[in-house]
């Protein structure tokens, strides 16, 4: 599920004292934090996140990619992924037969496998596709493989998959992974391809929230 | 596995505990691994009557053997010194169901009754989801945990998947309620036996899959690069959820894929809905010999999770299985609507045990017949594998046949099929070299068909008496050799083989 657009942020509160409480209350709590001379805490004190089930995270993925649900990946070419083969696994509930009529608490051993299997077909489709054209995603690096265009995939991936622009340490990232492969992939460019679609697809900000 | 027992030594050190129990002492743990037991569930879903099953009453010995749920003397088969028998039936509807069938339970006693201890129990509730709970937890006493839980605890530190679930949305399957219990001994379900092997690697049969040298690098960078520089993961980094799932993605996957779990647990064999070989697979190298004693496994979702049961504990896999017949209603290959039912055509009557509520005699005979068969087949299986320390696995294996409760005793006069309700009063019946063979602890008073208790240290019969859910949990576990080191448990050496 791509995040709301952001609200705007609270407007500041008039007057002069504000700004001179918000600054006294800071250094209290600065006084108090270990560590102030950090700067802000970024690190959440709750620490609330819950798993995607498999059915939204698809859904996302279908949408990122240009793919109908069934289009994402059948297990053995009969059997739909997210709907059938890894339903339980990836956080889905079966109650008419299997009577699980709630999302297991824990992840399953498999289930990191199972999102793994699900983006590989599904990016592996669209990298097809892209290569049979019209292209939708990969085309820049179809056209003609290069850093610069494999950072206007990456941006792409990023904006499409997880809605919001890419901060240039993912995108450093995304490069990476071409170094890392292509001396040991046959086919360079669908491997970076796929391979950065699944990095981003599977990373927790696209399966948790 | 290393990272195991270092949280272990992090729990027992938190905990400000010594090393007493060996649960947290990970050299003894590193120990039970290379000298493992293993449990099998299997769970007698709706109410097994026990009394229609190893220890039915036989007509002639009853006072008022019309008015209870006695057998006709000719249909009963005993063995000399043996206090089990079986009732070999023959009847030609299960209920308003016209499907004709034969049970012949008492071949497997014959073969395997030496290994058979039956425990008499009376339970705590007649509600299916809580008295399910309470057979796996012995009602709560030792901190919630369940039987699964502790087996896999006390000899699953070394194995991938400790603790395997193929049965699901029941009360056998629950989660205890400790925290301590470490993540890797809790429950793992398995929803589709036949397919869920197929989750066990992260490319390998997929039509567009990636090579696993690219692949590895894809997670590399994934985890160690573009997560750190992530918002997400900056902020909630120290989330227990995506701590769980790093941990998932870590050790226990890289083991998975290595041991080849994709094939090796792989039950189904080619077919045109599974067409292994078109995307790399093949079939276990064992699963066929798991299809010979389980034929049903592309029908019956219980064949299929035997099948899987024995591949997980001869792969060394899984610690822990549990499995059993669900609640659905499922019938032989081949029966087309509308062309009648051909006799044993019903494998599992709607609602399994529960059935009894429309049908006892018949539905009880019938899913009797189907656990007897499932044991059957996991003993052979068991019993030609060879254990790497010597022995067979069956040596170091016990089956319990779990169950919520027994059904009423009484049937109107002279009725040959009727319905009956939950009955607290009921037994156990446990299958393993591990427990006091061809026993039975406590009785039954053929008057009433009630059964009744034993002494839990001589396990002589004491009709004044009455066992718990906690004595036959805390018997069990003795049998597997599970320490109860604090537990509080009562001791039950009556359940174990001296």
């Amino acid at each position: 599920m791509r995040p709301e657009p952001q609200r705007p942020s609270r407007p500041a509160p008039r007057g002069p004292r504000a700004p001179r409480l918000r600054l006294a209350a800071w250094a209290g709590l600065c006084l108090l934090a270990a560590g102030c001379a950090a700067g802000p805490r970024t690190t959440s004190r709750i620490n609330r996140v819950q798993a995607r089930s498999g059915e939204v995270w698809a859904r996302d993925l279908g949408n990122a990619l240009g793919l109908q649900p069934w289009e994402l990946c059948a297990e053995l070419g009969t059997r739909d992924c997210v709907e059938e083969a890894h339903r339980v696994t990836l956080g889905g509930v079966e109650p008419a037969e299997l009577g699980i009529d709630a999302p297991l608490p824990e992840p399953s051993v498999s289930a990191p496998m199972a999102a793994d299997r699900v983006a590989i077909s599904a990016c592996g489709e669209r990298f097809a596709r892209d290569k049979a054209g019209p292209a939708l995603l990969f085309g820049p690096v179809l056209e003609r493989d290069s850093r610069r265009r494999r950072a206007e995939v990456s941006e792409a991936l990023v904006l499409r998959v997880l809605g919001r622009p890419a901060q240039p340490a993912e995108l450093d990232a995304l490069e990476a992974l071409y170094d890392d492969i292509k001396d040991k992939a046959d086919d360079p460019v669908r491997s970076w391809a796929v391979g950065a679609c699944v990095v981003v697809t599977t990373s927790t900000e696209a399966l948790f929230y | 596995m290393r990272s195991r027992r270092a949280l272990l030594q992090q729990l027992s050190a938190f905990a400000g505990v010594g090393l007493a129990s060996s649960l947290l002492n990970p050299k003894a743990l590193a120990k039970g691994a290379q000298d493992p037991r293993f449990l099998i569930v299997l769970c007698a879903t709706g109410g097994g009557s026990i009394i229609d099953g190893p220890l039915v009453v036989k007509r002639s010995e009853s006072a008022t053997p019309d008015a209870l749920n006695t057998f006709p003397d000719d249909v009963v088969k005993e063995w000399q010194g043996s206090p089990f028998r079986a009732a070999d039936l023959s009847m030609n509807s299960i209920g308003a169901i016209p499907a004709p069938f034969s049970t012949r339970p008492s071949a497997v006693l014959e073969r395997h009754r030496a290994e058979l201890m039956v425990a008499t129990l009376t339970g705590t509730s007649v509600n299916h989801q809580i008295a399910e709970r309470r057979s796996i937890t012995g009602n709560e006493a030792f901190r919630g945990r369940t039987l699964q839980e502790l087996v896999a605890w006390q000899y699953g530190a070394e194995v991938p998947i400790p603790n395997v679930h193929l049965l699901t949305g029941t009360g056998f399957n629950d989660s205890g309620t400790d925290a301590t219990v470490p993540a890797w001994a809790r429950r793992q379900v398995v929803s589709d036996p036949a397919i869920w092997p197929l989750s066990l690697h992260g490319t390998k049969g997929l039509e567009r899959g990636l090579p696993a040298d690219v692949l590895h690098s894809v997670r590399k960078i994934r985890e160690q690069q573009f997560e750190p520089a992530t918002r997400f993961a900056q902020i909630y980094g120290e989330s227990p959820r995506l701590a769980e799932w790093a941990r998932l993605r870590g050790a226990p996957q890289d083991r998975i894929e290595a041991m080849g779990l994709i094939e090796k647990l792989m039950v189904s064999e080619e077919s045109p809905e599974l067409p292994l070989s078109k995307f790399g697979l093949r079939s276990s190298g064992s699963a066929a010999a798991a299809r010979a004693a389980f034929p049903n496994t592309a029908t019956d979702r219980l064949h299929a999770q035997a099948a899987l049961a024995f591949l997980l504990l001869k792969h060394g896999v899984s610690v822990s299985v549990t499995l059993g017949p669900d609640f659905g209603f499922s019938y032989a290959p081949g029966v087309s609507e509308g062309a009648g039912l051909p006799p044993d055509s019903v494998l599992n009557p709607p609602l399994g045990f529960d059935f009894s509520h429309q049908a006892h005699r018949a539905g009880q005979a019938v899913v009797w017949s189907r656990i007897y068969a499932v044991v059957d087949g996991l003993i052979g299986l068991l019993k030609a594998e060879p254990f790497a320390g010597g022995g067979s696995m069956w040596d170091r294996t016990l089956i319990y046949v779990a169950t919520e409760f027994g059904r009423t005793k009484t049937r109107p006069a002279g009725a040959e099929d009727w319905g009956t309700g939950h009955d607290l009063n009921n037994g156990v019946a446990v299958f393993s070299p591990l427990v006091p063979g061809d026993t039975l602890r406590g009785g039954v008073d053929p008057d009433t068909c009630l059964t009744y208790g034993f002494d839990p240290e001589t396990g002589d019969p004491d009709p004044g008496r009455s066992t718990a859910e906690a004595e036959v949990f805390s018997g069990l576990l003795g049998a597997l050799g599970v320490d109860r080191e604090d537990s509080g448990l009562p001791d039950v050496p009556a359940l174990r083989r001296a």
